[in-house]
């Protein structure tokens, strides 16, 4: 320490002499140089301020007492800029350590969700999820039983970030333990319902949409908590429709019935999924109406579900700078055969 | 964006008039505010969203909670002035079914 | 004998005279002028959260010897209101006073040894003292 401060004192000094003789621009672009290294040592500013003045009072020698005198006010202002530096220092470190926590909640959280693609004759099958903090309240599935019925599963928790995470991994719990209600999703989500009510913040609800196809009847069953409703592609037609299912969001009272329906996929027909992130997108300031949502849709329909999902959320992503303001899960399921 | 709440105590309860934006930022002072109140034992709560353009989920979320809070009390919940976008709201969510929403009432939106 | 000088804090005049002793003090033990500014700086700021918080209390400040060592150390006593959640109040980030935007971590920075001890509606003490080097 004693020794960086003697050789800071000599590099300050010859700094000062040779800018005081030259004027040079030179000399400054040192100056500037030599307060990046005075960071690294961890040299406060008032301790620069009473290094210019001792090395000052050596080159030039009776300073007027006024000038000297002076730098007892620059001193003790500098005081109070150091603290706040030192403050923001510690501050930053305690970011970076709380960051690196939550990476690992993000990886934690990465792996509750399904991976890999699922590559069968008789569906083509597209997702995305892309959290608009490190941590995300959606929550999407998707699933193969032994009859290769595909049940796939879309649920927003309000709000988004950490506490939306949490409540976000209680549904795929929950989820884990129902296999058997993979198939019938109005109980499916009862049995969710009665499980967030008990777990959830009185003034937390998650959303949901579950549904289940069969390629042998090709029938898709499904049922809605509350959720934002998708879309169904008629190929035949070419048309879209909403995909709407009346149901009370989880979490507000125990005992909720929900209704089943169902629909039957023709060759080349899709269901559209998605979590609230998506239709809350605001372009130009505007939030995105459906119709829009659907011309994106069909913009891409010839390209397979996941490059749909894929481009769909490239283009919202850029049309919103690149600032998401929810979380955004965006699923395509597409009758092949 | 703002919310201004005034709640004003009738006879027949008390009126919580809303008017701006019910969102992520204003939620905390929805629920200080309508939530002592929706804790008071067997009182009428009426909150008028006339003037009220957006409400996000969050938003949606304190209402459940003063629901819940009223139905604890013995109280009573109504919501009345809501525009086309904030029923939709509702409706998606299936609250309507859940908390008493008058449909007339609605004054013009500006 | 060591010398002792004690300052009631009150008002603002008070936290002039504890830091005009402080100083005082300081330069006669032989800190530079740098350190100088820097006890003086905690003085100011224990004595405003005096002052701010609980209307009175005292400054403390003498001269200490250690291993050889010369020091200043500094008693800030009050019967205030105490200090509900002490982790938090030396957490960074958490100064509500307007002063230098330090508060006690701040303090806690500029001396080398610092103790807080409070108790609720019974007052607080702090301590805190730097090392002549």
């Amino acid at each position: 320490m004693e020794e960086t401060k003697i050789s800071m004192y000599q590099l300050y000094k010859d700094m000062l002499t040779s800018y005081l003789k030259s004027k040079s621009e030179h000399a400054l672009y040192h100056a500037q140089q030599f307060s990046k290294e005075m960071m690294e040592k961890d040299m406060s500013p008032e301790e620069t301020v009473s290094l210019h003045l001792s090395v000052f009072q050596e080159l030039a020698e009776d300073l007027p007492e006024e000038v000297v005198d002076s730098f007892d006010l620059l001193l003790e202002v500098m005081i109070g800029y150091g603290l706040a530096y030192r403050e923001h220092q510690s501050l930053r470190d305690r970011q970076q350590q709380l960051e690196s926590e939550l990476n690992v909640a993000a990886r934690m959280q990465q792996s509750l969700l399904p991976r890999g693609e699922i590559s069968l004759d008789s569906v083509d099958l597209g997702v995305i999820s892309v959290p608009a903090g490190k941590m995300s309240g959606d929550y999407y599935d998707y699933a193969l039983d032994e009859q290769e019925n595909i049940g796939v599963a879309v649920a927003d928790v309000i709000g988004k970030g950490i506490p939306a995470a949490m409540s976000m991994s209680m549904i795929k719990y929950a989820m884990d333990t129902l296999p058997e209600q993979r198939t019938r999703p109005a109980e499916l989500l009862e049995n969710l319902n009665r499980v967030v009510e008990r777990n959830i913040e009185s003034d937390m609800f998650i959303t949901m949409m579950y549904g289940f196809y069969d390629p042998r009847s090709h029938q898709f069953y499904y049922a809605s908590a509350g959720h934002e409703p998708g879309f169904v592609y008629d190929a035949h037609n070419d048309s879209f429709r909403s995909l709407e299912a009346k149901g009370l969001v989880l979490g507000v009272s125990p005992k909720v019935r929900y209704n089943e329906d169902h629909l039957k996929l023709e060759v080349g027909d899709f269901i559209v999924l998605l979590s609230d992130g998506v239709t809350e997108c605001r372009v130009d300031g505007e939030f995105i109406e459906r119709e829009q949502l659907v011309e994106m849709i069909r913009k891409y329909k010839h390209l397979s579900a996941q490059e749909i999902v894929d481009k769909i959320f490239l283009d919202l992503e850029k049309a919103q700078e690149f600032q998401l303001r929810d979380d955004f899960t965006l699923l395509i399921l597409r009758r092949k055969v | 964006m703002n919310l201004d709440i005034q709640v004003t105590e009738g006879e027949h309860g008390n009126v919580a008039y809303l008017s701006g934006e019910v969102d992520v930022y204003t939620a905390t002072k929805l629920k200080e505010t309508l939530n002592p109140i929706a804790e008071q034992k067997n009182s009428d709560l009426v909150v008028d969203l006339s003037e009220v353009n957006y409400i996000d989920s969050t938003g949606l979320g304190i209402f459940i909670g003063v629901l819940k809070a009223t139905e604890k009390s013995g109280s009573t919940l109504k919501l009345t002035g809501l525009n086309d976008r904030v029923k939709r709201l509702f409706e998606i969510t299936g609250l309507n079914e859940v908390i008493d929403i008058e449909v007339d009432g609605r004054k013009e939106a500006k | 004998m060591q010398v002792q000088t004690h300052v009631d804090i009150h008002s603002e005049w008070g936290i002039v005279a504890a830091r005009q002793a402080g100083r005082k003090l300081a330069r006669e033990i032989g800190f530079g002028s740098v350190d100088q500014a820097r006890i003086t700086t905690a003085i100011s700021e224990l004595a405003r959260n005096i002052y701010l918080y609980a209307n009175r209390g005292q400054i403390k400040i003498e001269e200490v010897t250690a291993s050889g060592k010369r020091g200043i150390k500094i008693i800030a006593v009050d019967e205030g209101p105490g200090i509900k959640d002490l982790r938090r109040v030396m957490e960074d980030g958490f100064t509500t006073s307007g002063g230098l935007g330090a508060g006690l971590p701040g303090v806690k920075r500029l001396m080398d040894d610092f103790n807080l001890h409070s108790e609720l509606n019974e007052g607080t003490t702090i301590t805190a003292t730097k090392w002549l080097r």
